[in-house]
């Protein structure tokens, strides 16, 4: 199916807006993500990442601009979009009164798949992702880290061209995080594209091959990991300077502190 | 604990009991400075306490000399004790001294610690009214010195007895209440207050029509040896000169005391000494496992029907979590208990009472119906799963039609139950058809404007707590459900209408044609106001999805 799409970005947004009251969350976006990619949306807290995710996911409606999912358009194509996405919102509750292995049926049976496959893929999603002793456990018993998980078995269950991520790995301890990754990279292997949003940037920079830094609601830079870092020595210094916040050094103003009592 | 102390040791105790009071008397001052709101609602219910308190107490002497005192004061200290042994499972935050994992860092033995907490615990609102009515319950029955100085030391044993009960059942579930099952359990909580009122006043009520108090005798009988009662009732029988009797009740009392000091100690000590719930629950991965998913499956053959390899209907997929969470969500759990008894209190006490009307049946209906109202919003902002799910206005169709057959599933043998059982009490059989088409029309036009509703004005159920509409939400509950009952009622109109006048026109005997029609207009009702939900909701999924996300 990748192959077919060829040529068309995975995602496309042109002119997106979304103010919420005095604030604008996104003040006009256009960004193009390459299909088949491991993309990486970076940015500080408050940039935008998770309204811009929510609108491209078609989850919150923008005020303005348009934003296209494998060639088809969020709002005038949901029946096609919505099929080819998967979605791991960050902040959203899952039906956590459902235990792991009921919540995969639930949501493969409403996304319209057939009960015997529903149930194959479930038990191989719950093993690979080291759930399956807790398959019988409610969501709500669940530590974080199992709940993203769960959540990306839910996410992954109809095989999606386009898997949106966001904060993935945030409050996870180190043992699922790898487990996460290991089936992200598997996932992408196979040519499908995974966006994520993170604000860590050594993890960005470890995982991804294309990344779109964010702040304040606008894109600041995008394009493959060494367009994006340049001269800079990381990632994180890169990002500093993009964001504005490189310059300001800790140091002048400080001048008293340290080195004995004075 | 009830054997004297030695010197060295009762000062030790006295000084540590003293710090306890002190510190309890602290936490009380220091939680009324807190803000002046909680500052005003503490003294406002410490006034309404101590306000019916000072009415029991005036009741209860006002009672001397009559033949059913003693009955009176054993039933009332008893109803008392139970509610010191539930209040800890309900309210387990509401003191702080109650907490063992506070004081584990502290080198204490076990026997002073006990003694000093009993002691601290002996402080507030709470064992003041435990003690007005215990001392109206004795004065009311004590005749003579002797009954008098027994009197004494019945208030003690029940003011002990009282607090002693409350720590003990506190400490055997700690585990249980630090829990999220032990959460799941104090939202539940408001509503066996609720439905127990309407026991009460039913109770009340038919004491009344009886004109006196004897029928409390028979409860009384067995309740007098049941400590700390036993305590209260040992008085009335030194009155009346059997000693023995009070004797072996204030020993009954005095036994029970010492069991739940010690069922208390030994409790506190492993509590002390060992892990605390939250740390074991995290620990164990298959300790709380789900069994009912294949009994529900059982039940509901058809839910499964895609087992066979065919592609399953959205609409049993839906409608099989709307049932699980019916069970396992405590609040849509609580919403639907509720529904359910007072569906059915309703109808069968004003029956049971003479005063009801058979059509009061379809108060089950109408009450049940509600459930019906803001869908969405029971599903919280996990609501995005549904969202991501539903591209079309046929998807959307099915969702509601999910939704709607698992309130039936339940509803219509309920709804049909109590108009059975309301005509059956009233012994008005030929109403029966009438009634049931009336209540499945009702029940028609609430499931109707519930999923238009559901779609036009969403709100968020905080989870936490016992409100049920997110702050700043509650003009939109207001509209939604006080709105759509108003709509479904207009929408039985016609039903109504010729109900009324096949009874003026004296067509008594075609009232039966109202059970087909009745029925008939409901599911078509039904059917039409899910397919015109079912555009709204396709349409207006990122607003609904905002709307619930507020808690």
């Amino acid at each position: 199916m990748v192959d077919e799409a060829a040529g068309v970005p995975a995602v496309r947004v042109q002119g997106l807006w979304k103010r919420f009251g005095e604030q604008i969350a996104v003040a006009g976006i256009d960004l193009e993500l390459p299909s088949g990619r491991f993309i990486g949306l970076v940015g500080p807290n408050g940039a935008g990442k998770t309204t811009t995710l929510s609108m491209v996911t078609g989850l919150l409606r923008p005020d303005h601009g348009t934003v296209e999912v494998a060639g088809r358009d969020v709002w005038r194509d949901p029946a096609q979009v919505k099929a080819r996405i998967g979605v791991l919102p960050e902040g959203l509750r899952l039906f956590e009164r459902l235990s792991g292995r009921e919540l995969l049926s639930y949501t493969g049976r409403l996304r319209g798949l057939p009960g015997a496959e529903v149930d194959k893929r479930a038990a191989q999603l719950l093993d690979v992702l080291d759930l399956a002793g807790a398959q019988h456990k409610l969501v709500v018993d669940y530590s974080t880290g199992m709940r993203k998980k769960i959540g990306l078995a839910a996410a992954l269950l109809h095989n999606p061209e386009v898997l949106f991520l966001d904060e993935p790995f945030e409050g996870v301890d180190p043992v699922s995080a790898q487990t996460i990754r290991g089936v992200l990279e598997r996932y992408t292997a196979s040519g499908a594209t995974v966006v994520f949003s993170s604000h860590v940037m050594e993890l960005v920079e470890s995982l991804c091959d294309w990344v779109a830094v964010m702040a304040a609601g606008r894109i600041r830079a995008h394009g493959t990991l060494e367009d994006v870092r340049g001269e800079a020595a990381s990632l994180q210094e890169a990002f500093l300077e993009l964001v504005g916040a490189g310059a300001r050094t800790a140091g002048s103003d400080l001048d008293w502190l340290g080195g004995g009592a004075r | 604990m009830s054997t004297p102390a030695t010197a060295a040791e009762g000062t030790a105790a006295e000084s540590l009991t003293s710090v306890f009071v002190r510190l309890k008397v602290s936490l009380l001052r220091n939680g009324l400075r807190q803000s002046a709101g909680r500052r005003a609602a503490y003294v406002a219910s410490m006034v309404v306490a101590l306000l019916f308190a000072a009415l029991q107490f005036l009741g209860l002497i006002a009672l001397r000399g009559n033949a059913h005192a003693a009955a009176v004061g054993v039933l009332l200290v008893a109803v008392l004790a139970l509610g010191w042994a539930v209040m800890p499972l309900f309210f387990p935050s509401g003191d702080e001294t109650l907490d063992p994992t506070r004081l584990v860092m502290l080198p204490l033995r076990p026997a002073p610690l006990i003694r000093a907490l009993l002691a601290a615990s002996l402080v507030g609102i709470g064992p003041l009214f435990t003690l007005c009515l215990a001392a109206g319950a004795v004065i009311a029955v004590a005749r003579g010195a002797a009954a008098l100085a027994v009197g004494f030391l019945a208030i003690a044993f029940t003011l002990l007895v009282c607090v002693a009960l409350a720590r003990a059942v506190a400490a055997a579930n700690v585990r249980l209440l630090t829990s999220r099952k032990g959460r799941d359990l104090a939202v539940l909580s408001g509503l066996v207050v609720a439905i127990g009122a309407q026991f009460v006043n039913f109770g009340v009520q038919r004491l009344g029509s009886s004109g006196g108090l004897a029928p409390l005798e028979p409860f009384a009988d067995v309740l007098r040896w049941i400590p700390p009662a036993a305590a209260v009732d040992a008085v009335d029988s030194v009155s009346d000169g059997a000693y023995a009797t009070a004797l072996a009740q204030l020993a009954l009392t005095a036994a029970a005391l010492a069991a739940l000091l010690y069922s208390w100690q030994r409790n506190l000590t492993r509590l002390m000494t060992s892990p605390d719930g939250s740390t074991l629950g995290a620990a164990g991965p298959t300790s709380d496992g789900v069994r009912g998913s294949t009994g529900l499956a059982r039940l509901l053959p058809f839910l499964r029907a895609d087992a066979r390899g065919g592609t399953p209907s959205r609409t049993a997929t839906v409608m099989e979590r709307s049932l699980r969470y019916i069970w396992r969500d405590p609040k849509t759990k609580a919403a639907w208990i509720t529904s359910l008894a007072i569906g059915l209190i309703v109808p069968l006490f004003n029956a049971l009472q003479g005063t009801g009307s058979v059509y009061f049946a379809c108060f089950a209906a109408g009450m049940l119906g509600i459930q019906m109202y803001n869908q969405f919003g029971q599903d919280t902002s996990a609501f995005w799963m549904v969202a991501m799910t539903i591209s079309s206005t046929r998807d959307a169709y099915l969702e509601l039609c999910g939704r709607a057959l698992a309130l039936l599933v339940v509803t219509l043998p309920y709804a049909t139950l109590v108009t059975v059982l309301t005509t059956a009490l009233l012994g008005d059989w030929r109403a029966l058809p009438e009634v049931l088409g009336l209540s499945f029309a009702l029940l028609g036009a609430m499931l109707a404007t519930g999923a238009w509703s559901s779609a036009r004005f969403p709100y968020s159920i905080p989870q936490e707590g016992y409100k049920n509409v997110a702050p700043g939400q509650a003009g939109l509950a207001w509209i939604s459900i006080f709105g759509g009952m108003v709509a479904a009622a207009l929408l039985c109109a016609p039903v109504l209408a010729l109900t009324i006048w096949l009874h003026v026109a004296g067509a008594d005997a075609w009232t039966w044609l109202l059970l087909p029609l009745g029925t008939a207009y409901g599911a078509g009702i039904t059917a039409l106001g899910l397919r015109l939900a079912a555009p709204r909701t396709a349409g207006r999924l990122p607003e609904i999805l905002a709307a619930v996300s507020k808690g």
